[in-house]
């Protein structure tokens, strides 16, 4: 009596089969990272390397020390609750060396949060380029540490 | 009163000139652009390519069997091309792997992956390994050189073609078939599924959407065949088989009719429901996509197509053959082209309009760049050279005897 044979056409395909699937299991050993579901579904070293990146931001507090005049005067005015680098950008860089001079500040940085969108609150000021003063730049008449104030 | 005009009059409206209404900041900038029109548009012709190939198998309609190797590899070459334009849209293309191998069920990407595994090599590859396999025994005794070295590569080492053999290669290529229906369902009704679960969006979030999406690709992939048939036909300087071609004009048309009727179920449900995004929707459809969807889509792509159509159904034997061919092959490409259209009507469109239900964004659709005009063009073009290529290694003019036989009944006896 003779044993069932696999037809060999479909013996080629289950080895083939098992080829694949062993590639996979193979790649999947070194294509992981090594520290993937340390605490999660995600690589556990991704929070170390996060943590160590050097941060950029030097904080309303480093403003103060050299430019506490300002800073008195912004934190009297309605801007109070904006930090100096939401407008002048991540400075720690110049903090460190007062040569490095942060980027000038542009009509662009206003209009950041205070160009005309529905989505905002009515009771946050808000204009339309096109018709508040087109040609003018902001800081002519406004001042950006006391906005309540005109020039 | 137009609610645009409203706001107007109270003065309150953003400044964005590519917005008009209320648009929320978000919502101002279209993110999913040309490279996700064109990829649920690629997966569509690929299932749709297959399930046209499956009438053959398992439907068993004979004459469509001239277009059976053809339309399968048509369903490769495009399949091949599906992820491109994902990759291309996230921008690193060599993080694919990594989804791979950290799959998780919340990840739709992930999903895709497997999907896509599963029908390129479960299913299309298989089957076309089936069909192959007698005739790459064959062509590996008389072709020289590579081509030779490759089909005999190809065999796998299954060299044994008596007729118990190809008997088994039928019966397991019509399991594997049987297998790919679904499978074909899945992998493009997984597009519709994407868009239809996005709940917070009305143009979107539809049960009907994965259906709509299946149909669709089942009506291109049809009409993809009946292009690169009458195409290749033509190239090669032969005649058309006309039985051929009017099966597949037949069930061009009543694919259409279904697609259409299921769109415009879907479109009479939201109009009668009339919940309150409908006036959006309304506005979108007439103003914004007035022309990609009432013109192209439905005038364009659909009405002409199915008058087109219809009148080789209804007078078939009164219309001459040289005119049934160019009406097929017409109205093929009008099809093909009206459902490009009704996926940038999709993924373009639920971008257009607020969250607000209130107002519009501009889509400006650039020439370079990554999603541009170039790059889209390129990952259309693509797809055909890769089937350039199979044609010549596999469906090769001195084998493809005359056009009208091979198929799986050929290579099963």
């Amino acid at each position: 009596m003779t044993s069932p044979r696999l037809p060999p056409q479909l013996l080629r395909l289950v080895l083939l089969t098992l080829a694949i699937i062993g590639t996979y299991s193979v790649a999947r050993v070194f294509l992981t990272p090594a520290t993937f579901g340390q605490f999660g579904h995600y690589r556990g070293a991704a929070l170390e390397e996060a943590a160590s990146r050097p941060p950029v931001y030097a904080g309303a507090k480093a403003c103060d020390e050299c430019h506490g005049d300002t800073f008195a005067q912004l934190t009297k005015a309605r801007h109070r609750s904006v930090s100096c680098e939401a407008c002048h950008g991540p400075n720690r860089p110049h903090v460190k060396n007062p040569d490095i001079v942060p980027a000038k500040l542009t009509d662009r940085h206003c209009v950041r949060c205070h160009l005309a969108d529905a989505a905002r609150p009515a009771k946050h000021r808000q204009i339309n380029l096109t018709e508040h003063y087109p040609n003018e730049k902001c800081l002519e008449c406004h001042v950006a540490h006391q906005p309540n104030q005109s020039k | 009163m137009n609610s645009f005009l409203f706001l107007a009059q109270l003065g309150v409206e953003t400044a964005a000139p590519h917005v008009e209404g209320f648009a929320y900041p978000n919502e101002q900038h279209v993110l999913w652009s040309i490279l996700i029109v064109i990829y649920p548009y690629i997966t569509g012709l690929v299932a749709g390519a297959f399930i046209m190939a499956s009438l053959v198998k398992v439907f068993n309609v004979r004459a469509l069997a001239p277009v059976y190797r053809l339309a399968l590899l048509t369903a490769l070459a495009f399949l091949i091309c599906a992820p491109m334009p994902l990759l291309l849209h996230l921008g690193h293309p060599e993080r694919c792997l990594q989804v791979m191998m950290t799959p998780h069920l919340s990840s739709p990407m992930a999903m895709f992956g497997f999907v896509y595994a599963w029908y390129i090599m479960a299913v299309l590859l298989l089957e076309l390994w089936l069909e192959y396999r007698h005739d790459f025994v064959r062509w590996g005794q008389t072709e020289p050189g590579l081509q030779g070295a490759l089909y005999r590569l190809l065999t796998l080492g299954a060299r044994d073609v008596s007729p118990e053999a190809l008997k088994f290669d039928e019966k397991l290529s019509s399991i594997v078939t049987l297998i790919g229906i679904p499978s074909a369902f899945l992998l493009h009704g997984y597009v519709g599924f994407i868009f239809g679960s996005i709940k917070a969006n009305p143009w979107w979030g539809n049960v009907l959407m994965p259906v709509i999406f299946i149909f669709s690709a089942i009506v291109s992939g049809i009409a993809l065949c009946v292009f690169i048939y009458t195409e290749l036909n033509w190239f090669r300087g032969r005649e058309v088989d006309d039985e051929c071609l009017d099966e597949m004009g037949k069930f061009l048309f009543y694919a259409l009719l279904l697609d259409f009727s299921i769109e415009g179920l879907d479109w009479l449900h939201r109009l009668y429901s009339a919940d309150e995004s409908i006036h959006v929707l309304k506005q979108l459809a007439a103003g914004k996509l007035f022309n990609t969807m009432l013109v192209g889509q439905l005038f364009c792509g659909t009405l002409i197509p199915l008058l087109l159509l219809g009148s080789t159904q209804v007078f078939r034997q009164q219309i001459p053959r040289f005119v049934r061919r160019r009406i097929y092959y017409f109205s093929a490409l009008l099809i093909m082209a009206g459902v490009l259209l009704m996926r940038w009507n999709v993924v373009i469109g639920g971008q257009l309009f607020s969250k607000s239900l209130r107002g519009f964004t501009t889509f400006k659709f650039e020439l370079a760049g990554q999603e541009g005009w170039l790059v889209g063009l390129t990952l259309m073009v693509l797809p055909y050279l890769i089937l350039w290529l199979f044609l010549r290694v596999f469906l090769p003019a001195k084998y493809d005897k005359v056009g009208h036989s091979q198929g799986p009944l050929h290579s099963a006896v």
